[in-house]
């Protein structure tokens, strides 16, 4: 039976017919507005990527690290072939820091890349995972001690919990520290006060305080020092307020978004922050010592420190002191003995590798270069032929010379080698 | 000219509405059918004459990264693809050094200078009937 249609029905259809082709135009219209993708294929994965239709103005992140190479999503995860936002956005790790120590291993992993063997030390995140800068464990151990949670200071918690299968420090596991669980109200308060620093943490509010998390902590510099005597440095953030880079040219400013920025009140269990930061670096000492040597104020953090007092080693140690060992005499000598040393004979030696990265000095095959007591390259200073030293700064590539102690008017014994002995006469007058 | 009655221009227009949203959406389906995410990488390319690479040369190709050697014994290529992580390797007096990591090849593409630990790796390189060269990666 044909059906009639009514006047009504016919405008009815006719208006809902307009209406299905308003829609579809307004689909159409709507999907043209997602920009052409500007497709990057790493040689990495072999797998296209769009992220550079929106990222195109993002710089290198480093040399080592080439866009071309290694695209986006190998270490920023995301959705590699959506163009909206949020939806590209949705399954990255670790926000814009993928180096967050909650996502590192999936981000900068991998046997070919920062979680390599030790024998090649290329175990970047088995180091800073078990780091004290990261486990927290020498303070949280001295708290507990001091209030009366444990009866010795041995570490037993750390930020997260971390073992060590390998340990050479006797300490095979800490577990994740909860201070909420803890029955005396100063280790509460610690818990919610004074935890601040180590480098997973959130940072305290503030530019002085300003860093990511992660290997980003300390490798992604925020500011940079600047030239002229403002302390502060120079801001690198871009208009979304991150930066893109990774180096390893740390400058004493990134050190500084945690170490000499105050001091935890033990009384109160706050963090009182220092009030007397001068605008010249000779006067904003060091706080623990309140001296400064020559070397001390002009030198970067990581020209003395070593990559493994900085980083870890591997092993989770007890406290701070436990890792650090680099003392005066490691470039200096004493007055009975000379520096260690070691004439480079093998190309695959670490010290070409981190001057590869970072590239102030042009070693060679038969170059000798000062190296510490645990046999760790200082890379950066060479031994020259008159037997004096050269140094280039690291972060600065300042050039400087030295001599050694042995043969001058010094004549501090050899055992007496913590930096109060040699400032004594070392020190700057302020 | 032939007076519209309300109801046939109606009908006209809800069918021009349909034809149009027809079209439209039919344009749609094949846009969305004809879109590849996933391009295939490109696996062959064109040398150009075989004549242009004389005997002996070593001739540095961008895209792809390679360097095409003409020997006694033919034509061979070698990848500039450093098989530590990727990069491409950049030419030098000892052979070929990576930017990236410092890996360091010789001239036959051998490892010297680790993290790579594995040749570079060799392309085949065809004559074509018309005297060209055809570079394959696969």
């Amino acid at each position: 039976m044909r059906r009639i249609l009514t006047p009504s029905s016919f405008l009815t259809s006719t208006l809902l017919s307009a209406g299905f082709l308003l829609a579809l135009l307004f689909v159409w219209w709507w999907n043209s507005r997602a920009p052409t993708p500007i497709v990057l294929t790493p040689t990495l994965t072999g797998k296209p990527e769009y992220c550079l239709t929106c990222h195109a103005d993002l710089p290198e992140i480093s040399a080592s690290h080439p866009v071309e190479t290694f695209g986006c999503v190998t270490c920023h995860g995301g959705e590699r072939l959506v163009l909206d936002k949020d939806l590209a956005h949705s399954s990255m790790r670790g926000g814009a820091n993928p180096s967050d120590l909650s996502v590192v291993e999936a981000s900068c992993g991998g046997s070919n890349c920062h979680s390599g063997s030790e024998a090649d030390d290329r175990h970047h995140i088995q180091r800073v995972t078990t780091s004290i800068q990261a486990t927290y464990a020498g303070a949280i151990a001295n708290i507990r001690f001091t209030f009366g949670a444990q009866t010795d200071l041995s570490p037993h918690y750390g930020i997260h919990a971390v073992s060590d299968d390998k340990t050479q420090t006797g300490i095979q596991s800490l577990l994740a520290f909860d201070p909420f669980s803890e029955s005396n109200p100063n280790i509460q308060k610690f818990g919610e006060e004074c935890l601040t620093c180590h480098i997973n943490a959130t940072p305290r509010e503030g530019d002085a305080y300003a860093r990511q998390t992660g290997c980003a902590a300390c490798h992604t510099p925020l500011r940079l020092p600047s030239n002229s005597e403002n302390l502060g440095g120079v801001s690198r953030r871009d208009e979304g307020g991150g930066v893109h880079a990774l180096t390893t040219a740390i400058p004493y400013t990134q050190c500084n978004t945690c170490h000499n920025r105050g001091n935890y009140n033990l009384r109160t269990m706050t963090f009182d922050e220092r009030t007397d930061h001068s605008t010249i670096r000779l006067y904003d000492y060091y706080q623990p010592i309140a001296q400064f040597t020559k070397c001390e104020y002009t030198l970067d953090c990581i020209d003395c420190h070593t990559r493994s007092e900085a980083m870890g080693d591997g092993d989770i140690h007890a406290d701070q002191k436990s890792i650090e060992y680099v003392q005066c005499k490691t470039c200096h000598g004493t007055p009975t003995e000379l520096p260690l040393t070691k004439t480079l004979t093998d190309p695959n030696d670490l010290a070409f590798r981190l001057a590869f990265l970072n590239p102030v000095i042009d070693l060679k095959l038969g170059d000798t270069i000062l190296v510490t007591e645990k046999g760790e390259p200082l890379w950066n200073i060479r031994v020259l032929p008159d037997g004096t030293y050269e140094m280039y700064g690291k972060a600065t590539r300042q050039y400087f010379t030295f001599r050694p102690v042995m043969g001058s008017g010094c004549t501090q014994t050899g055992e007496d080698q913590s930096s109060s002995y040699c400032h004594e006469c070392h020190a700057v007058e302020r | 000219m032939t007076n519209l009655s309300r109801r046939d221009f109606l009908k006209l227009a809800r069918d021009g509405f349909l034809w149009l949203s027809g079209a439209l959406a039919l344009g749609g389906l094949l846009r969305f059918l004809d879109y590849e995410p996933n391009p295939a990488p490109k696996t062959e390319f064109d040398l150009g004459p075989a004549d242009q690479y004389p005997l002996g040369s070593r001739t540095l190709l961008t895209d792809p990264p390679a360097v095409l050697l003409h020997t006694e014994s033919g034509f061979s290529a070698l990848s500039l693809v450093c098989t530590h992580l990727g990069c491409t390797v950049e030419q030098n007096a000892d052979g070929f050094i990576c930017p990236c990591h410092g890996s360091r090849f010789d001239a036959d593409g051998n490892v010297t200078h680790r993290p790579a630990d594995k040749p570079l790796h060799s392309l085949r390189v065809e004559i074509t009937p018309q005297n060209t060269l055809r570079l394959r990666l696969d």
